[in-house]
C-alpha cells in the first residue's frame, strides 16, 4: 500500500494551518511523523481521518481516493483517553468493532491482547482500576485490537518502563514486517531512530524534509567526517589538523572531532595521516547526524 | 451510519448496568407498587373492631357513671342508652368513687333537661363522648318540647332529611379528578428529561474531558455516535418508565377492589386511549428533542464541570412549560395555552396535560404533533453538525450562538 498526502490545505476560520503539505507512507516500512508542538501533526492526522475534512488537496491510497472506512485503522492518540468506568475487555471489543472488527473476532482478539500484556485478571475490570501503566497497555491494545491495515501512533512510549518498551518496539517491528502501513508521530528521537525506515519533518504547516531515514542522515552529514582517538586531545588534534589540511574545519562533537573537508580531502589522505601520526583510533568514518540533530537544525531555529 | 447500532448497543448496556439506573428504578417501582398495596396493609395493622360499624353511643355506655338529679330527663335516658341498674349513682361522691377506684372511666351527672357535669379520671384526646351525651340531651329535650306541641321527632327527621336528587353530565373532561394523574405522569416527564438529559449532556462532556472522543471520533462518524447515543439514553428511559409502570399496573390489578373509589374513578377518568396515545406520542418525541438539545450542548464544553452552566437553559425553557402547565388548569383553552402546547419545546408537556383536562381541537393536535416531530428532526440534523464541530474543540466553553454559527461554517 502507498498512502499519498498530495497538497493538504487546512484553515480554521482565516488562519491557515497546513499550507499545503505532500508526502507518501509505504506499507513495510514504519514512517514517523516529526514536528514540534503545534507544527500541525495531528491536525494532519485528523483530515487523514476523516474527522476535519481539508479545504483543499486529496489523500490518496494505491492512487485512488482513500476512503477511512474501506480500511481498518488503529489509533492511538496522544491524549489517551478510555472509558474510565468501563470494562477493560468490553470497550476493547467496542472500540475493534467501531473499526471494522466483527464481533467474535474482536472478542478474540481484545482477549489475546490482554493476555500479550499479562492483564488477564483485569479483563473484566473498569479500566480505573490499574495503574497508570497497565492502562497505557490497554491504550496500546485497543490500536491493534481491529487487526488494522493502517496504523497510526502518537507517542506511543510515553509512560512505559524499558521493558514494556522493548516489547511495543517488537510487536511495531512484527506489524511492519507484515506489509501493513505505519504512521508514527513521536518526540523521543532514539525510539523514532530505532523503528522507522523513513521520516517526515513537518514545520508550521509546511513539510520541511521527507524520505528515508539513513539518506537524509547521510546527506545532512554533508560528506563530513568523525574522528574519535584514544585519550583525545581535541584542541592538540584540531590544531595538528588543520596544520596538514589547511581550509578544513573541526569542530568537537561528543567527545569526537567533526571534520569538515569542505571536498578538497578524501577520506583516505585523512586516515593516512592519523595512522602516520600512530593516534589509536577509536572511530574514524562518514559522520551521519542524529536525528535530534538533524530535528533541532532544522526545527528548532524558529522559535514561534 | 453502519456503527449506529453499535454505538446504541453499548450505551444502552452500559446504561441499564449502572447501578445508579437499576437502584432508583427498583425503588421507584417497589414505592408505586407498595402505594397501591396501602389498602391491603392498613387491614392488616389494624384491630378486628374495625370490622364492627363504629357506635359512638358505646362511649356513654360502656364503663360510665350516671347520677340523675333531675329524675323525669334520667328516666328518659335510661331509657334510649339502655342503661342497666349499676351505672346509675344515688349521688355525685358515689360516681367520683366509683371512677376513682377504676370501675368506671367518665361519669355524668345529669343536672337539668340540658345541663350535665362530666368527671373524668382521665381524658384522652380522640374521646368524643362530652359531645355525643350533649347530643343526646339535645335530642331528648326536642323530643320533650316537640311532644307538648304534638309533632314526634321521627316526622320532624323526615322533614329535615328530604334528599336532593341530581345527575352530573360532563360533556368534556372532569377537570377535578384527572388533574392529580395528569400533574403526576407530567412531573415524570420533566423528571426524566431533566435526568437523562443531564445524564446525556455529562457522558458527552466526559468523553471529551477524557479525551475518549479522540478515540471515538476517529473510530465512526459523529451521526452514529450521536444518534446511538440518543437512541440508548431514549430506550433506556423507556424502559425504566416501563419497568415503574409495570409495578403501578401490578400494584392497581392485585388492589383494585380495596382502592378508594375516587383513585379508580381518577385513573380511568384520565387515562383514556385518547391521553395515553397523545401522551406517549409527545413525551417519546419531545424527550428525543431535548436529548438532542442536551447532546450538543455536552460536546460544546470540554469539562463536566461546566455541563450544568451549559445546560441551564434547556431547564428553564423546560421550566417555563411546567409553569405555564400549571396555570393552564384554570384556562386549559385560552389563547396562551394554546400558543404554549403548539411550540415544539412546551408541547412536551401542554398537549398532553390539555388533554387530561379540556377537549382539545383535532387540528392542533396535528399542527402541534407536527411541528414537534419537524423539529426534533431538524434539531436532530442540527446537533449533529454542533457535535461534530463541538467534539473536537477543546478549550474555552462556546456560546450556543457560536456553536450554531460554526457548525454551519465550512470546516
Amino acid at each position: 500500500m502507498l498512502l499519498e498526502v498530495k497538497n493538504i490545505h487546512k484553515s480554521y476560520g482565516s488562519t491557515e494551518i497546513l499550507h499545503g503539505i505532500s508526502f507518501s507512507v509505504q506499507s513495510g516500512r514504519a514512517m514517523g511523523f516529526l514536528g514540534r508542538n503545534g507544527a500541525g501533526k495531528s491536525t494532519t492526522i485528523r483530515c487523514m481521518m476523516d474527522v476535519f475534512r481539508p479545504n483543499s488537496g486529496e489523500f490518496l491510497l494505491d492512487g485512488k481516493p482513500f476512503k477511512t472506512e474501506d480500511y481498518r485503522i488503529g489509533y492511538l492518540p496522544e491524549e489517551r483517553g478510555m472509558y474510565s468506568k468501563n470494562k477493560v475487555l468490553s470497550q476493547l471489543v467496542y472500540f475493534a468493532r467501531l473499526r471494522g472488527g466483527g464481533k467474535e473476532e474482536s472478542i478474540k482478539s481484545a482477549k489475546e491482547w490482554i493476555s500479550f500484556f499479562e492483564l488477564d485478571e483485569y479483563a473484566n475490570k473498569p479500566l480505573e482500576t490499574l495503574s497508570k501503566g497497565n492502562q497505557q497497555k490497554i491504550q496500546i491494545a485497543q490500536a491493534f485490537v481491529n487487526d488494522p491495515d493502517i496504523l497510526i501512533l502518537d507517542e506511543p512510549f510515553s509512560g512505559l518502563d524499558p521493558i514494556n518498551a522493548q516489547l511495543f518496539k517488537d510487536v511495531i517491528s512484527e506489524f511492519v514486517s507484515r506489509g501493513k502501513l505505519l504512521i508514527f508521530s513521536s518526540h523521543q528521537m532514539n525510539y523514532v531512530e530505532e523503528v522507522c525506515d523513513d521520516i517526515c519533518l513537518i514545520h508550521q504547516g509546511n513539510i520541511l524534509l521527507t524520505g528515508s531515514l539513513d539518506n537524509i542522515k547521510r546527506n545532512m552529514g554533508e560528506g563530513k567526517m568523525l574522528l574519535e582517538t584514544e585519550n583525545m586531545d581535541s584542541k592538540a588534534t584540531t590544531e595538528m589538523l588543520c596544520a596538514a589540511f589547511p581550509d578544513m574545519e573541526c569542530e568537537l562533537y561528543n567527545d569526537a572531532l567533526i571534520l569538515d573537508t569542505k571536498g578538497k580531502y578524501s577520506q583516505n589522505q585523512l586516515l593516512e595521516f592519523i595512522l602516520d601520526k600512530s593516534l589509536n583510533i577509536v572511530r574514524f568514518g562518514m559522520y551521519t547526524p542524529n536525528l535530534n540533530d538533524i530535528f533541532i537544525s532544522l526545527a528548532g531555529g524558529d522559535t514561534k | 451510519m453502519r456503527n449506529w447500532k453499535l454505538v446504541f448497543e453499548y450505551e444502552l448496556k452500559t446504561l441499564l448496568s449502572k447501578k445508579s439506573t437499576i437502584i432508583p428504578t427498583i425503588i421507584i417501582a417497589l414505592i408505586i407498587f407498595g402505594v397501591f398495596n396501602i389498602p391491603r396493609f392498613a387491614g392488616l395493622f389494624s384491630s378486628g373492631d374495625t370490622e364492627k360499624e363504629y357506635n359512638p353511643m358505646q362511649e356513654i355506655v360502656e364503663d360510665v357513671g350516671y347520677v340523675f338529679e333531675d329524675s323525669e330527663t334520667g328516666a328518659k335516658i335510661k331509657a334510649a342508652l339502655q342503661l342497666p341498674d349499676e351505672n346509675i349513682y344515688e349521688n355525685r361522691d358515689e360516681l367520683v368513687n366509683s371512677i376513682s377506684d377504676g370501675e368506671n372511666e367518665l361519669g355524668f351527672v345529669v343536672l337539668a333537661p340540658t345541663k350535665f357535669e362530666s368527671i373524668w379520671q382521665d381524658r384522652d384526646l380522640e374521646n368524643m363522648a362530652e359531645t355525643t351525651f350533649s347530643n343526646l340531651l339535645q335530642g331528648i329535650h326536642a323530643g320533650t318540647m316537640l311532644a307538648e306541641k304534638g309533632i314526634s321527632l321521627k316526622e320532624v327527621n323526615a322533614i329535615q332529611n328530604i334528599q336532593v336528587e341530581y345527575t352530573t353530565t360532563i360533556m368534556g373532561k372532569d377537570t377535578s379528578i384527572n388533574l392529580l394523574i395528569a400533574f403526576l405522569l407530567l412531573f415524570v416527564v420533566y423528571m426524566i428529561v431533566i435526568l437523562y438529559g443531564n445524564v446525556t449532556a455529562t457522558l458527552i462532556a466526559r468523553e471529551k474531558d477524557s479525551r475518549t472522543m479522540e478515540l471515538l471520533i476517529t473510530s465512526t462518524k459523529p451521526t452514529s455516535l450521536i444518534l446511538g447515543k440518543v437512541c440508548a439514553s431514549a430506550v433506556s428511559a423507556i424502559l425504566q418508565v416501563a419497568v415503574i409502570g409495570l409495578a403501578g399496573y401490578l400494584g392497581f390489578i392485585l388492589n383494585k377492589d380495596l382502592l378508594p373509589d375516587f383513585i379508580i374513578d381518577a385513573l380511568s377518568g384520565t387515562l383514556t386511549k385518547e391521553y395515553i396515545i397523545t401522551y406517549i406520542y409527545f413525551s417519546v418525541v419531545g424527550y428525543t428533542l431535548y436529548l438532542f438539545l442536551y447532546a450538543s450542548l455536552g460536546s460544546m464544553v470540554s469539562k463536566v464541570e461546566d455541563v450544568s452552566s451549559a445546560t441551564a437553559p434547556v431547564v428553564f425553557l423546560f421550566l417555563i412549560g411546567y409553569i405555564v402547565s400549571s396555570f393552564s388548569m384554570s384556562a386549559p383553552n385560552s389563547n396562551l395555552v394554546m400558543i404554549v402546547s403548539l411550540i415544539p419545546f412546551t408541547s412536551v408537556m401542554l398537549m398532553p396535560f390539555r388533554t387530561a383536562i379540556a377537549t382539545v381541537p383535532t387540528w392542533q393536535y396535528l399542527l402541534s404533533g407536527g411541528l414537534l416531530l419537524v423539529t426534533t428532526i431538524l434539531l436532530a440534523f442540527l446537533s449533529i453538525k454542533i457535535y461534530r464541530q463541538g467534539t473536537l474543540n477543546y478549550g474555552n466553553k462556546r456560546g450556543i450562538v457560536h456553536a450554531i454559527k460554526a457548525a454551519f461554517n465550512k470546516e
